[in-house]
């Protein structure tokens, strides 16, 4: 198998230009999907590749409850470096597990206080909160999805601009947004070369809310108007970025896309453009990452089948 | 009353605090923690009307002025205040809270602002629709 075994760990590089691209050029329902597919394969494979190279590590341990021929030389020749990579490997995925379950953990309590603070409050759809702090959340779960909103925020609102923000959430809402965040951010966890999917991620599903905003109000320059006026009023808090290196942050690229002619919807692009050029690596380097780790998994099961004395 | 009793446990913590302050929200003026007890039908320990009367004046919900030997307690807030004192809260002590509550709008970078006025700007310019 030599150095392939280690490629499922490597490949999430590729992840990098693509999300770039296909957050500027498709439209952001696809790229959302799209790219959050991605993320759940390539994480999914340099999990199983960071497991099998465990195995071969943690079977040299002495005392270890692993078959004995799990150690022989044969096996351990399957992967490169095996010594130093299987030792390493047993470490990285306990931190890989606990970051994820700590990710999933921390998901379900800040789901769960929420809608434990807006206990008492009647059973609507959007649960207007008295406070001066300018906020809106979309809330899934509990026993329904609210909208939560501040009245420190409306109150910066034209009535219109208000459609805008209640479509928005909805459309969080409806299309199950968390979910995708969810997943980009489990991903992110279990491969750290992820992380710049689960940015581009968090960043196309709000441009999807927004196109879907967009066409409930039915107009394009609203919404823009709203995001652009809502975060005027919360600026309070800004996001610590070095200033020299200051890119244009996603709010104010949300409001210029907005006020840019809609996002197409298209078949699968040509490979001559660059958006093609993104989608077709993006699913080339899946589809290459998936095969590396299935082709080494089998190998080593079959490997460590062979070395198992029963 | 033992069953009483547990049903009134069983509710949780917030749904006190609602009953207690809507209680509280019906009296005329400033109410003494034995007539909020009595207005509650005598459901909850005297003591317990106390505790969660405190705990709604560390919220900000309700205020209190001495009277007498005891307290007089009004409402500062209703139940939507209490909420929005929560979820102040909630916010507050999660701080990777963006990714699970898709939030409108995140924080703006240092030259986020002056870009975003130049093309709400351009925006308004173009004509209001």
């Amino acid at each position: 198998m030599g150095v392939f075994v280690f490629l499922p760990l490597v490949l999430p590089l590729t992840a990098w230009p693509i999300a770039r691209l296909a957050e500027q050029h498709l439209h952001p329902r696809t790229a959302t999907r799209l790219l959050t597919a991605v993320a759940a394969v390539m994480a999914l494979c340099s999990t199983v590749c960071l497991a099998l190279v465990m195995v071969v590590g943690t079977a040299q341990l002495p005392g270890n409850p692993l078959p004995d021929g799990w150690s022989d030389p044969e096996v351990r020749a399957a992967v490169p470096f095996d010594e130093v990579v299987g030792k390493a490997a047993i470490p990285a995925l306990c931190a890989v597990v606990v970051a994820c379950a700590r990710t999933l953990w921390r998901h379900a309590r800040v789901r769960r206080r929420a809608h434990r603070a807006l206990a008492g409050l009647p059973e609507t759809g959007v649960a207007v909160l008295p406070d001066t702090l300018p906020y809106a959340y979309a809330l899934p779960g509990g026993r329904r999805d609210r909208v939560v909103v501040t009245t420190g925020l409306l109150d910066h609102l034209q009535p219109a601009e208000r459609r805008a923000l209640f479509a928005h959430e909805r459309a969080h809402l409806a299309a199950r947004h968390h979910r995708f965040l969810l997943a980009v951010q489990l991903a992110a966890r279990a491969n750290p070369f992820l992380r710049p999917l689960r940015t581009a991620v968090s960043y196309t599903a709000e441009r999807w809310a927004d196109e879907e905003a967009a066409q409930a109000v039915g107009s394009r320059r609203t919404v823009a108007r709203a995001i652009g006026r809502a975060a005027l009023v919360s600026r309070g808090a800004p996001v610590a970025t070095l200033a020299g290196f200051a890119a244009p942050g996603p709010v104010p690229r949300r409001v210029a896309a907005l006020l840019g002619p809609a996002p197409v919807v298209r078949r699968w692009p040509s490979l001559f453009t660059a958006v093609g050029l993104a989608a077709w690596c993006a699913a080339a380097g899946t589809a290459v990452s998936a095969m590396s780790s299935a082709n080494a998994a089998v190998t080593m099961v079959l490997i460590l089948h062979a070395a198992t004395p029963w | 009353m033992a069953d009483h009793r547990q049903g009134s446990r069983r509710r949780g913590q917030g749904e006190l605090e609602a009953l207690v302050l809507s209680a509280l929200g019906e009296a005329e003026g400033p109410a003494t923690a034995g007539w909020v007890q009595e207005r509650l039908g005598g459901d909850l320990a005297y003591t317990t009307v106390i505790t969660i009367l405190t705990r709604l004046l560390a919220k900000g919900a309700v205020t209190r002025e001495r009277a007498g030997r005891s307290f007089a307690w009004t409402q500062a807030s209703d139940q939507a205040g209490l909420a929005a004192h929560r979820m102040r809260r909630v916010l507050d002590a999660e701080s990777d809270r963006e990714a699970v509550l898709a939030s409108f709008v995140t924080g703006l970078g240092p030259d986020d602002e002056r870009l975003l006025r130049e093309l709400l700007g351009q925006s308004r310019g173009e004509g209001e629709d």
